[in-house]
């Protein structure tokens, strides 16, 4: 009797040291913590804490003009390649992007997090997933940019109570014409009114939705009330159904934030609802339209909090903010897990980021990193 | 037999001095100097060897010796590396050590990227097995190669002073090796970071290039031309 159970517990023991023989070579033949698929269309569940690869093309054609951070570019420039993981944020809005109905108003997803979680990288997911689906791209990669960095203001020409960021507006018409540059040859997207600009430069109906984009380019001193036009033609054509609309904007709370680095003449600070830019987003952020989805990423430093007391939307937004993306989905950004964790130090030792590696560091990052993403960066640059 | 007596109280007389000499020591440490007696043990921070030392019974005899307690940057994390946080102190200024780790960090940290920069340039396995990329095994590579054999000291004969080569003791090698990559390293344009041009001289001196190296070998050849004065380190 008791023989034969020993027996049986040895013949156990053997298989499931057989089994993880198997395991342990499958591993080596397909590298876990990569994708194969570079197309965000596909990426399922089971591609969670993998690392997908964005094509070259893609990414000039979507991020030349800002999107990825500075930091992930350098990165990118080492690594030689650009490599972002596939996460449960993103996931979560790509897959719901997928299912929504699309002639209800327009869905509001509310990316936020703690710094250096991987929003600004969970949305650019998302920019990459609204290329490939046939989105018409509005994609807004950094307000303070625009809040708090503005490269130059001025007084309206239409309305003297207005600033104009007109350097700014002009330079997003391009990322904009860049991103979309697919859509704007198609036929259908032309102008729903006339627009007088001046006694001689006009837009007539029925011109190009491009010929306004290439006005407020080389008309700088328009630049920023094109944009404005261009949000509300973008609307009428997105609930007409003529396009699918996905609006991403990166620190949206900017909007909000009383206190910008905008000044008039007598160095007094231009609230964000006395900007001529904020507008528009704000009227493409309203679920007045149909056949479009709005995607926000919330951020302290957008609105110079380093280190803001609370993450939270309703921190971040205030009071009026909260109200105008309410109803939304939240979509919290969280340190890595485990798994994820893992995989980013397979990636780094893979793309020879780790030089010093023993399996006991794997427990020390993690507690001296908390396992947040640009912290572990940091904290893996010397080793 | 009474001169023997005599010498033997001077003998007596001369180790109580160097006794009371020693005790004036332990109490009244000099200025600037450590503030633990001298019979007090460093400590041993490591967690290897610690384990190792479990094993072999030694921990047991240093049970009850007074021991320092360890320094700040003494720590029992993996990275840990007691060179690299002696370079930390030699670049350091105004005790401003958040500064100078960040710097070291930020060196290994360009060290890295160039040489994967190099590594992704080259074309065959070959050329990329040659390029070394851990920042610590060219950090170390490089102090190596910058430490000098001999070095030279002002002795005065005869109312002239000489420049007399004399041996130099490991420590000090290593001391002067660290100071020239560092000073080396300030030597730039002020649109250079500090730490990207050490990360520069680190490689260099690595490879045994570079301004640090040629400087050690100016020194030796001075050396080699003082050679005729050497006798004066004893006459």
């Amino acid at each position: 009797m008791l023989q034969s159970i020993f027996r049986e517990c040895i013949i156990k023991s053997d298989i499931r040291l057989l089994s993880t023989v198997a395991n342990i070579q499958l591993k080596e033949r397909s590298p876990n913590f990569r994708c194969s698929e570079s197309n965000p269309v596909n990426h399922t569940v089971d591609n969670l804490a993998q690392f997908y690869k964005i094509p070259k093309e893609d990414e000039k054609q979507l991020f030349s003009h800002g999107g990825l951070t500075k930091t992930f570019k350098t990165h990118c420039q080492t690594f030689n390649e650009t490599c972002i993981m596939i996460r449960k944020p993103a996931l979560d809005i790509i897959n719901s992007l997928k299912h929504i109905d699309y002639s209800k108003p327009a869905y509001r997803f509310v990316i936020y997090g703690s710094n250096g979680s991987g929003r600004s990288l969970s949305l650019a997911h998302v920019v990459h997933y609204g290329y490939k689906a046939g989105f018409l791209l509005v994609h807004v990669p950094w307000v303070g940019d625009w809040m708090r960095r503005c490269k130059e203001s001025s007084v309206s020409t239409l309305d003297e109570s207005l600033t104009d960021l007109n350097l700014d507006a002009a330079l997003w018409l391009t990322h904009f014409k860049n991103q979309n540059s697919h859509f704007l040859k198609e036929e259908q997207f032309k102008m729903s009114r006339d627009y007088d600009w001046n006694k001689r430069e006009k837009i007539l109906k029925g011109a190009p939705l491009s010929e306004l984009i290439d006005f407020g380019i080389s008309r700088v001193k328009y630049a920023s009330q094109c944009v404005v036009v261009l949000a509300d033609e973008i609307k009428k054509l997105s609930t007409s159904g003529i396009c699918k609309t996905l609006v991403l904007i990166d620190g949206f709370n900017a909007f909000f934030h009383s206190n910008t680095r905008i000044f008039k003449e007598k160095k007094q600070i231009v609230p964000p609802n006395k900007v001529t830019l904020t507008k528009p987003f704000l009227n493409l952020t309203n679920f007045d339209w149909t056949n479009a989805a709005v995607v926000l990423c919330l951020d302290g430093i957008a609105i110079g909090q380093m280190d803001s007391p609370s993450e939270m939307p309703r921190y971040l937004l205030g009071k009026e903010g909260f109200e105008h993306v309410d109803p939304f989905v939240p979509i919290p950004v969280n340190n890595y897990n485990e798994k994820e964790f893992i995989s980013c130090l397979e990636y780094y030792k893979d793309r020879k980021w780790i030089q010093q590696y023993y399996p006991e560091l794997e427990k020390e990052l993690a507690f001296v990193s908390n396992s947040n993403p640009f912290r572990l960066l940091e904290i893996v640059a010397s080793l | 037999m009474a001169s023997l007596k005599c010498i033997r109280n001077k003998i007596q007389s001369a180790f109580i001095l160097y006794s009371n000499a020693n005790a004036c020591k332990l109490t009244v440490p000099h200025k600037m100097m450590s503030q633990y007696p001298s019979y007090y043990i460093s400590p041993i921070y490591n967690k290897d060897i610690q384990s190792a030392m479990t094993k072999a019974g030694e921990t047991q005899k240093l049970a009850h010796i007074p021991t320092r307690a360890a320094l700040i940057d003494q720590t029992c994390s993996l990275t840990h590396d007691p060179e690299v946080s002696l370079m930390i102190n030699y670049i350091m200024k105004d005790g401003n050590k958040i500064l100078a780790r960040s710097l070291m960090e930020k060196t290994f940290e360009n060290i890295k990227r160039i040489q994967i920069q190099k590594y992704h340039k080259c074309e065959t396995e070959e050329d990329r097995a040659a390029i070394i990329l851990n920042p610590r095994i060219i950090f170390h590579e490089a102090v190596d190669n910058c430490k000098p054999l001999m070095y030279l000291t002002p002795i005065k004969r005869g109312g002239v002073k000489y420049q007399v080569p004399v041996p130099i003791s490991d420590k000090r090698a290593q001391f002067l090796s660290m100071k020239w990559l560092i000073t080396a390293a300030k030597e730039k344009d002020s649109t250079v970071r500090f730490a990207y041009q050490l990360a520069l001289e680190l490689i260099d001196a690595a490879n045994n290039t570079g301004r640090v190296v040629k400087k050690k070998q100016d020194l030796h050849k001075q050396c080699e031309a003082n050679r005729a004065y050497a006798h004066y380190r004893w006459s």
